[in-house]
Parts: C-alpha cells; sequence; structure tokens
C-alpha cells in the first residue's frame, strides 16, 4: 500500500495528465501532426495497458513469506474473470458481467 | 433578463448558462437538451460503473477524502481503476502515473477527433470542451456528427449538443461514484469488493478488442507482465505494454495495410 503522501501525489498527477492529454489536440490544433504509424501505436497501446495491468490480477497470488508473485491457473479471480468474460459475450450486457463475475468470485473464495 | 417563460420543457432557458440572447438561448438549449436525450443509452452503465468505482477506491484503502478529490478531479474512470491495483501494490508513484499515461493515450486520439469540429473556437471554449470530453461522450458526439457537412462542423449546435451529453454523462458519473465511496464504508471488508475494479476494467477493456492485431498485441502485453512480475517497480507491466504494442503493430503491418478496427 502507497504511504498517504504518495496517494496524494498520485491523484495530483493524474489529475493534471487527464486534463493536459484531454487537451493537446484542441489546443496545440495545427501545429502538431501525427504520423500514421504512431496513431496506430496510439489506438492499441490502451488496450495493452489494460490487459496488462488486469492478467497479473486475475493469475497472481503474492507470494508467501516476502517471496515473488506465484501464478495460480485455477484462482477465484481468474475463473469469475472468464465468467464475466463469457457473460459478457453470451448477453452483451456489461453490467449482468461485473455482477455475475462479482458472483462466482463471492462463491469460490 | 429571463428570456421568456419555459414553453413544454422543465427547465427555463438560464441565461447564465444559455446567454442573454432570448432565440439564441432557446437553440442553444434545445441542442443541449438533444444531448442529454442521446446519452440516455449511457446513463444506467456509466452509473454502475461510477458505484463501483467509487467502491472500489475505498476498498483499496484510500480515504474518503482521497477517493472524493479523485473522482471529481480526475474524473477518468479507467485511469483510477488502472491505478488502484498499483496504489495496494506500493508501486512507485511514477510508474502509477506512467500506467495511466498509457491507458489515457486514447485521449489524445479524442483530442485529435474533436479538432476539425472545435480546433478554432476560443481559447477557453476549446479547454472547457476538452475537459468534458470522454469516452462515451466522444462516441455520442461522433455517432451523430461525423457526417456533418463541413460549413457545420463545430458550430453552437455542435458545441451545446457536446456539452448536453456531457453533462449528461458527469451527472451519471459523480453522484453514482459518490454513492459508491460512502456505501464502501457500509459493506463488509472482507467481500473483497475491490475485485469488482478489475471486473469493471475487463468490461471496459473488451470492446477495445476489435481487430487481430489489437487482439494479439493484448494478449502478448498480458502474458509478458505476467511474466516479468517479478521485476522491481512493477516494469513487468511497462515492458508487457512495450511489448504488445510492437506486437500489434507487426501483426497489423503484415495483415496488409487496410487498418482494422475503429478508433475509439
Amino acid at each position: 500500500m502507497m504511504s498517504n503522501t504518495e496517494i496524494w501525489l498520485t491523484i495530483i498527477g493524474l489529475t493534471l495528465l487527464t486534463v493536459v492529454m484531454r487537451n493537446v489536440f484542441l489546443v496545440l490544433g495545427h501545429r502538431v501532426t501525427l504520423p500514421p504509424r504512431v496513431q496506430h501505436a496510439l489506438r492499441y497501446a490502451p488496450a495493452c495497458a489494460l490487459v496488462a495491468v488486469i492478467l497479473p490480477e486475475l493469475v497472481l497470488q503474492p507470494g508467501i513469506g516476502g517471496g515473488g508473485p506465484v501464478m495460480d491457473l485455477a484462482s477465484p479471480k481468474l475463473i469469475a474473470g472468464a465468467v464475466a468474460i463469457a457473460s459478457l459475450l453470451l448477453t452483451r450486457h456489461s453490467t449482468a458481467a461485473i455482477v455475475l463475475g462479482m458472483a462466482a468470485y463471492l462463491l469460490l473464495r | 433578463m429571463s428570456p421568456k417563460p419555459a414553453d413544454r420543457q422543465p427547465a427555463a432557458p438560464a441565461a447564465w448558462i444559455f446567454g442573454r440572447d432570448a432565440v439564441r438561448a432557446r437553440e442553444r438549449r434545445a441542442a443541449f437538451v438533444q444531448g442529454l436525450r442521446a446519452s440516455r443509452p449511457a446513463l444506467m452503465p456509466t452509473a454502475i460503473w461510477g458505484v463501483v468505482a467509487g467502491i472500489a477506491m475505498i476498498k483499496t484503502g484510500l480515504t474518503v477524502a482521497q477517493a472524493l478529490s479523485m473522482t471529481l478531479l480526475v474524473y477518468s474512470g479507467s485511469a483510477q481503476m488502472a491505478v488502484l491495483p498499483l496504489i495496494a501494490a506500493d508501486a512507485p508513484v511514477s510508474i502509477a502515473l506512467l500506467t495511466a499515461f498509457v491507458v489515457n493515450l486514447r485521449f489524445i486520439i479524442f483530442s485529435a477527433t474533436l479538432w476539425p469540429y472545435f480546433g478554432r473556437l476560443p481559447m477557453p471554449r476549446r479547454l472547457a470542451l476538452g475537459y468534458v470530453a470522454t469516452d462515451v461522450g466522444l462516441a455520442l458526439f461522433v455517432s451523430r456528427h461525423a457526417n456533418s457537412p463541413e460549413h457545420e462542423r463545430g458550430n453552437e449546435h455542435q458545441q451545446w449538443f457536446f456539452f448536453g451529453v456531457a453533462a449528461a454523462i458527469w451527472l451519471a458519473w459523480q453522484p453514482a461514484s459518490i454513492v459508491g465511496i460512502l456505501l464502501a464504508g457500509v459493506i463488509p471488508g472482507h467481500w473483497g469488493l475491490e475485485f469488482a475494479a478489475i471486473l469493471a476494467l475487463m468490461v471496459m477493456t473488451a470492446p477495445m478488442l476489435a481487430g487481430r492485431p489489437a487482439v494479439v498485441g493484448a494478449l502478448i502485453a498480458g502474458v509478458v507482465s505476467v511474466a516479468a512480475a517479478a521485476l522491481p517497480l512493477k516494469l513487468g507491466l511497462l515492458l508487457g505494454v512495450v511489448a504488445g504494442v510492437v506486437a500489434a503493430m507487426a501483426v497489423d503491418a503484415t495483415s496488409g495495410r487496410t487498418p482494422t478496427g475503429h478508433a475509439q
């Protein structure tokens, strides 16, 4: 867990970051052009970052006794995640996916 | 001073919002209301995601003041949720911010998408429009106005429609998020509700995975991030992102020049 100060720094940093990023183009306008290759990379980056955050949360358990994280492919989180994805594909309903995923998680743990 | 009594709208056109000129105020209000109406299908999912975000922030260990500040100032659900596991894992602030930066790269695309519409407006107006831009708002705006003729781009009607959408999304998100923050204090801690944030992130990510390059890139990013999880400072996460983007672009290059999927 981050310290209180670190959390506040993160919140302030996030605020500045978000304001700037939402406005770069609207403010700078013509003075910047993005090469198509960069635009491509920008398009793929957010999904990559989100999956890179999500997947470790699903399959890794914190190591016992100060060890590194341990892979656990039968963790309740991974199964619950699979339930959520399956529900999303079947029902196309994001709320149902969150609720069913959470229900699976609560039942399994 | 007040421009005409309201006809059938419940809210009279407030001069402090829509200006004093009665005719223009009515047009602006009409566009604003159209924006509010257009957002209707997005309100429920936004509100639920707001409650989940509120609960998750508190269950991760933020104080109520921190959670309220985060939701009101940052106003970016995906960046907030992506940072929570890093806060819990005591990652360096710089890594948390870098992660949020990458997740928010899509805002740069939004900003570029809005530029043809609003890029020539006075700077304060541009800043206001940029600040309230959200994923949902942009999607609604573009789906409505993408085919508008050149001379209509960024006109008053489009601006006020955009503000209407933005206001609806803001009003769906913020109170819901605050409810979640307050509710979290009542729900027992051992329910593991912080996990709902991960599920919400998954649901949010799913529509971005359109087309083979995006899917391959995301898979590589996830696998590398897991494999390199033992690296200090959460560097495995960044390694995963870089590997994923490179992989996506490689697949893109080999699968011909046709761009796949749509810019989100």
